[in-house]
């Protein structure tokens, strides 16, 4: 076979694959186009009958033939959307007449699919259709080794508490990555008083490597019996531990949380003492004004930057702690307090977010 | 004489086979990576995880430098995206015309205190403002050093751990901070995150966002409409699976702040700041060991206004395609170096004997086929078929991101645009493709004259609906 033979191959193949492909766009496009003209009715027919329902003139029942007429992702999109619109009683109802129709068991079964998209589609079902009988799959879903997978599911959560599956969320939580835990923390905090029992188990476990990121979960809960664990984790050797702490004891106005801030103030550990600093101006104790105003000394520009902001929020003793700096010796702590005094309210505001 | 047309021609052939079957990797790669992407950004739910304060906050950095005619609808429509905690630096960098004052008086600006640390060096800043009306608003007025040097400076403000750079020409669909935050959603250890720019000529505008997608109808920019199709939804998709992509463009790209600040912020003397950038976050994370990905999301989240002339079209290129080339030359202890994994052994090879070379064996390719023909040492048929076999091939890509954009996102509805799609994805290489070669060739003559000079880009701005 000469080169010539060759290209001669190669070009009749390109020809072939081109026109392929030209067929294929436009057919593909005719087909969408038609069946949107096929689904738009039925959607305007199911939404039609989830208003009702959401008003309460409809069944749980006379939900599930128009359901049942569109496509089963359609069918899950408009669950998910209407889910948060319907009241929780007329929902229970939806999700318990949800657990007969053969398209609904199908997508059930689907969380043991092979295809990571299918156990998607079980998670985000589940979500807002789970029943106590769907415990096993959520578990199995939660396990998931697809992350998008395992999101949907902690959905559920929201509206499915069982103990199990929320100390198999937490197991979970030290392997996410920081927006996903700051998820999972706003979905279990419908599952709180499980969540607390299992996170005191958490804490006990000093040397725990995954400990910075529970504690920065518990932190996200604001619960006031979690004070105690944290004060105790104030001498933790792990730097990341201590500073997980001096952030979350800024929300727990309390002189045991105000003591283990003043001894963060003075670690060792930069991060640690700029975040006691800031938990103590949004504490402010009278009593701290001192050792806050001795940040503007410090030697990292981040921690002298929140030890001003916290001194804002001291109100008039804050704001003299500040002027008398502007005038005083210490040059770095000078430019700060100027920098903080120029600042508007607004702009306070926002640096101190 | 007729012995080295031989192997001239032999060698040109090998080379389009080599490139060629790598652009089929691509192509193959992209089909699953487009699969899975669909889905995720089909089934996600959105607007719960908005409510969810689970977001992580960013900052957009804007940089503009003569921008008047746009900078205000631009501001606007970022100010108003749909994200929860996100702030909007706008840099004026030492325009000359009334970019600042446009700013001032849209958003009721006033002065305030500095009150970062200057990490990374600048040129001297002249004032930072602060808005009345918009609380998300710094802008900075500094004294003109380049996009690259703005990009720093806003940086140095940015309060936030994440960071996206968007042109002030941009125009951002309103869901794009929420795309583009996915895979921090789905995966640990990611440094940036890159999202498709699509061609905003011809499409209808309203209030800085693109409500009517079209493809233009004059040849130039709708051709480029194409060659954006091909570039972000098979190339750079096809990257994705291949762990090594380059390119984050500079008009809508998300990277994490500190590795931002470890590898010393943009490089002011490059001319594509984003390919440089890129680069350099690959060396670092792999000079450290840190495991990282930098993925890319096909979901159409920026769209651009493309030049329209010729003479400006040929300039942008140039400018590319020089700054490719320094790329390559300042980071070749990357090129084939198994210290740098995939990034050395593929996509530095890829970038610099495809990417980079291309243009210059397709001249060659011209000029020995013309020679060849002359001399009588190869046969007319061969060549006629030679070229066939190139263009169609080049003409199957296109046609393929015009699929791939059909089976997933089409954002084109209307019938006579999938026309227009099909019409300059066919014509593309009669002419138009010829034309890039020789600006991309010139570019290496440019490398030496003029350096890092960007060359002017006429703005027309977006007009209003009609």
């Amino acid at each position: 076979m000469t080169s010539t033979h060759l290209l001669f191959i190669i070009a009749l193949a390109q020809g072939v694959l081109f026109a392929a492909l030209f067929i294929l766009i436009l057919l593909n496009r005719w087909f969408r186009v038609r069946r949107s003209a096929e689904l738009n009715p039925r959607r305007a027919e199911l939404e039609a009958v989830m208003q009702r329902l959401a008003l309460g003139r409809a069944r749980a029942e006379e939900v599930l033939p128009p359901l049942e007429r569109v496509p089963v992702p359609v069918a899950i999109d408009a669950l998910v959307t209407w889910s948060a619109r319907v009241p929780g009683e007329r929902w229970q109802e939806l999700a318990r007449a949800l657990q007969r129709p053969w398209w609904a068991r199908l997508v059930r079964a689907n969380n043991r699919s092979a295809r990571w998209w299918k156990r998607l589609e079980c998670a985000r079902f589940l979500s807002v259709a789970a029943t106590q009988h769907d415990l096993g799959r959520v578990l199995r879903l939660l396990r998931d080794r697809h992350p998008a997978v395992q999101i949907a599911a902690a959905t559920t959560l929201e509206r499915l508490t069982s103990p199990v599956l929320v100390t198999a969320a937490l197991d979970q939580l030290p392997f996410l990555g920081s927006t996903v835990q700051a998820y999972y923390a706003s979905v279990l905090k419908h599952a709180r008083p499980a969540v607390l029992r299992h996170l005191q188990q958490l804490f006990r476990r000093l040397d725990d490597p995954r400990l910075p990121r529970i504690i920065e979960f518990a932190g996200r809960l604001e619960e006031p019996i979690l004070r105690g664990p944290f004060t105790t984790l104030a001498t933790h050797p792990d730097r990341e531990v201590r500073t997980q702490v001096a952030r979350a004891l800024g929300k727990f106005p309390h002189a045991e949380s105000v003591a283990a801030l003043r001894f963060l103030v003075d670690d060792e550990a930069w991060p640690v003492r700029a975040q006691a600093v800031r938990s103590l101006g949004m504490i402010a104790d009278p009593t701290t004004l001192d050792s806050v105003r001795d940040g503007l000394r410090d030697a990292e520009w981040w921690v002298r930057l929140r030890a001003g902001l916290a001194l804002t929020r001291f109100g008039s003793p804050g704001r003299n702690a500040l002027l008398a700096t502007e005038v005083g010796g210490h040059a770095e702590a000078r430019d700060m307090a100027r920098l903080i005094l120029g600042l508007s309210d607004q702009a306070l505001a926002e640096y101190a977010a | 004489m007729n012995a080295l047309v031989h192997a001239n021609d032999t060698a040109i052939l090998v080379y389009f086979v080599l490139l060629n079957s790598f652009y089929a990797l691509l192509l193959v790669l992209s089909i699953p990576e487009i699969w899975e992407q669909t889905r995720l950004a089909e089934d996600e739910d959105f607007q719960r995880l908005m409510h969810s304060g689970a977001l992580p906050p960013i900052t957009i950095l804007v940089p503009a430098h003569n921008e008047s005619a746009t900078i205000e609808a631009s501001v606007t429509a970022i100010l108003t995206l749909e994200y929860r905690n996100f702030e909007v630096i706008v840099v004026n960098d030492g325009s000359k015309d009334d970019t600042l004052e446009r700013l001032r008086h849209a958003f009721d600006l006033y002065e305030v205190p500095r009150t970062y640390p200057e990490a990374l060096p600048t040129r001297p800043l002249r004032a930072v403002y602060r808005s009345r009306t918009r609380t998300r608003l710094l802008v900075i007025d500094k004294e003109n050093g380049g996009k690259a040097d703005s990009l720093n400076a806003a940086i140095n403000a940015s309060r936030f751990p994440l960071v996206i750079a968007v042109d002030a020409d941009t125009l951002i669909e309103p869901d794009a901070l929420l795309r583009l935050t996915r895979p921090f959603l789905l995966t640990q250890g990611i440094a940036a995150v890159g999202g498709t720019v699509r061609v905003a000529n011809g499409c209808t505008v309203k209030d800085g966002r693109v409500t009517d997608a079209r493809v233009p109808r004059r040849f130039l920019p709708g051709v480029q409409v194409v060659e954006y199709l091909r570039a972000f939804l098979f190339g750079r998709l096809g990257w994705n699976r291949l762990g090594g992509s380059l390119v984050i463009s500079g008009a809508f790209g998300l990277f994490r702040k500190e590795y931002l600040h470890a590898i010393g912020g943009y490089r002011t003397t490059s001319v594509v700041e984003d390919l440089d950038l890129v680069v350099r976050l690959h060396r670092h994370l792999r000079r450290q060991r840190i495991a990282y990905r930098i993925p890319f999301i096909p979901d159409p989240v920026a769209w651009t206004e493309v030049p329209e002339s010729g003479r400006i079209l040929s300039r942008q290129r140039e400018r590319w395609h020089r700054g490719l080339l320094a790329a390559m030359w300042l980071y070749r202890g990357m090129l084939l170096n198994p210290r740098y994994g995939r990034v050395g052994l593929i996509a530095m090879p890829f970038f610099t004997f495809g990417e980079t070379l291309a243009p210059f064996v397709e001249v060659v390719g011209y000029g020995v086929t013309v020679i060849g023909l002359s001399l009588g040492a190869i046969d007319l048929g061969f060549a006629l078929l030679f070229v066939l076999v190139a263009w169609g091939y080049s003409m199957l890509l296109s046609l393929w991101a015009v699929a791939l954009e059909e089976v997933s996102f089409r954002r084109y509805r209307r019938l006579g645009d999938l026309g227009r799609l099909l019409f300059y994805a066919t014509l593309e290489n009669f002419g138009y493709r010829q034309r890039t070669v020789w600006w991309r060739v010139r570019a290496l003559a440019g490398l030496w004259k003029r350096g890092h000079a960007w060359g002017e880009m006429v703005r027309k701005g977006f007009a209003s609906p009609s």
